[in-house]
């Protein structure tokens, strides 16, 4: 043992070298030596479930910096961190996620992109929200702003999923979830998208409910053009359905007698109520102008164009929107047309044949009330008697051979004289026109065939 | 611990080399040894510096550099003795002879 002792008094030398050495590996093993404590820590770290994570190594320390979802999930995180072999000491920064109050999550869409800003849970439900909003608007830039918080509703994330989905269906506009209040505003891509959206959100998840829908839908747009030059009715845009197609179709078709009608409507939802109820009287309307534009845009309706003569203009302006649907708006910008050149008897029985040969005067069925559907025939008849202001009109009513010839007598004259108040009211002068009823006796058809009966049902103007 | 040796076993057994090489000769070397009152001197600074480092209280990179220095140390210092003792051992044996 002393000699032991002797040798190890002579051991120093080999300290100058071995302090040579020990500047050696330090030199050049520290910056590896963190490098691979700092793989380490992060593969140790990989299952866990933290939100900014940062770690920095100094020698065998390690920095440890996290938002924890949970003071459990915060423990845990920095035990495996400790539980790394070569990890000296861990300076613990983590902290808790904070905690949201209300938990306000938003997305909100503009020309070119989405962006979902407000507070995710967890990093894995902020990016299933994030790949749910690329997946759902495909070409659509999707930005993140999403910051984590803890406080999230129970279903939050199925709530946003929806949310996300409806996004899809908004031109712009903006959806936001406040603890389980759902808010909408902004504008649906689509007629029927407004709908669409409140239909999904019946769906919201169990605890959520809808504070403000304010999704607005883009009008709904219905257009009528008659063009005089190429003797047309055009019809753009849109219908409720099928049924009301037909309808404003075979409206139309009555209306204008002698248009040729232009059908370019599309069915599709979201029409206001009782579009039906406004759109076939406004037509009417239109077929009583020489010229004109009907514009339906929502519950607003816009006629506008030049009537034939001063009275159809004021009785246009005047009598319709009053039998229009609750909520209706009727503007009318109504001028007159030019009266056109007078012109002698014999031209004005010309017009006036011609007139009668493209459309007739119609009846209520066995009764002397003028159909309003023959309002723009009898417009044209009133323009045309204007043209003649000397000559003496009769008014001939006609019937078929159908029932008893003192009814058919009765009828024809009482619509003769249907027809001559008309004209009157129209103020042209009374002592122009008489009204003659010749029943059944005048036919131009024969009385076998519902189509010859229907020629013989009549009203002609003779100049006289 | 056995993470710096792996991590440095190079290092460690180049100390060992070393203190194995240092020991051989100090047996018969016959130069001038430490004084026995450095020598305790030197031992209490080194069981200060082992205090230090166990309670870890020099943090970072110069409190890895004291537990590399002290591994390397140990390291030395047992290939020193069991260089010296082989020394001592090979001398014993061929002294009879």
């Amino acid at each position: 043992m002393q000699e032991f002792f002797k040798w190890s008094s002579k051991w120093w030398p080999g300290v100058i070298p071995l302090v040579m050495f020990w500047a050696i590996a330090a030199w050049t093993s520290t910056s590896p030596l963190e490098t691979d404590l700092a793989a380490r820590s992060t593969s140790a770290l990989k299952d866990t479930v933290l939100d900014k994570r940062r770690i920095a190594v100094a020698g065998r320390d390690v920095t440890f910096a996290a938002d924890a979802f949970s003071e459990d999930g915060r423990r845990s995180a920095v035990a495996s961190v400790e539980a790394v072999p070569g990890v000296r000491l861990v300076n613990d920064e983590t902290r808790l996620v904070p905690e949201a109050k209300p938990f306000v999550w938003s997305a909100e869409r503009d020309v070119v992109r989405v962006t979902v800003g407000g507070n995710a849970p967890l990093p894995a439900s902020k990016g299933r929200l994030l790949e749910a909003a690329r997946a759902g608007l495909a070409g659509v830039e999707v930005v993140d702003q999403m910051n984590m918080s803890r406080g999230a509703p129970p279903r939050f994330e199925n709530a946003a999923l929806l949310l996300l989905d409806q996004i899809g269906k908004l031109k712009d506009g903006k959806v936001t979830i406040s603890d389980n209040k759902v808010s909408l505003s902004g504008m649906a891509r689509d007629l029927g998208g407004r709908e669409a959206i409140a239909a999904a959100l019946k769906n919201l998840p169990e605890g959520f409910s809808v504070a403000a829908n304010e999704i607005k839908a883009p009008p709904y747009i219905f257009q009528a053009y008659k063009d005089p030059v190429a003797v047309t009715l055009t019809l753009t845009g849109y219908v409720p359905d099928n049924n009301v197609h037909a309808a404003v179709a075979a409206a139309a078709g009555r209306k204008f007698f002698s248009e040729k009608v232009v059908d370019n409507l599309k069915a599709s939802v979201g029409a206001p109520g009782g579009f039906a109820g406004a759109v076939v009287p406004v037509l009417g309307a239109l077929s009583r102008l020489s010229t004109g534009t009907l514009e339906v845009s929502d519950r607003e309706v816009k006629l506008s164009g030049d009537a034939l003569y001063d009275a159809a203009a004021a009785q246009i302006r005047a009598g319709l929107g009053k039998d229009f649907p609750q909520g209706w708006q009727f503007k009318a910008d109504i001028s007159v047309k030019p009266a056109a050149a007078p012109v002698d008897a014999t031209v004005c029985q010309q017009l006036f044949s011609d007139l009668l040969a493209k459309g007739k005067i119609r009846f209520e069925s066995g009764r002397a009330t003028i159909d309003p559907d023959s309002a723009g025939l009898l417009d044209r008849l009133v323009e045309t008697a204007l043209r003649c202001p000397t000559a003496n009109i009769e008014i001939a009513g006609h019937t078929d051979a159908d029932g008893e010839d003192a009814f058919n007598q009765t009828l024809s004259e009482k619509r003769a004289q249907a027809v001559t108040d008309y004209l009157v009211k129209a103020g042209l002068p009374a002592n122009r026109f008489t009204a003659v009823g010749y029943g059944s006796s005048q036919p131009v058809a024969s009385n076998d065939t519902d189509q010859g009966k229907a020629q013989n049902r009549r009203i002609d103007f003779v100049v006289r | 611990m056995v993470y710096l040796m792996t991590f440095h076993w190079s290092w460690l057994l180049a100390s060992l080399l070393l203190g194995l090489a240092i020991g051989w000769i100090a047996v018969v070397h016959r130069g001038q040894g430490v004084p026995r009152r450095t020598s305790w001197w030197l031992a209490g600074l080194v069981a200060a510096l082992v205090a230090v480092a166990l309670a870890r209280l020099i943090p970072g990179r110069p409190g890895y550099w004291l537990d590399l220095a002290l591994l390397m140390f140990a390291s030395y210092l047992f290939g020193c003795a069991v260089g010296s003792w082989l020394r001592a051992w090979a001398l014993s044996r061929d002294a009879p002879a």
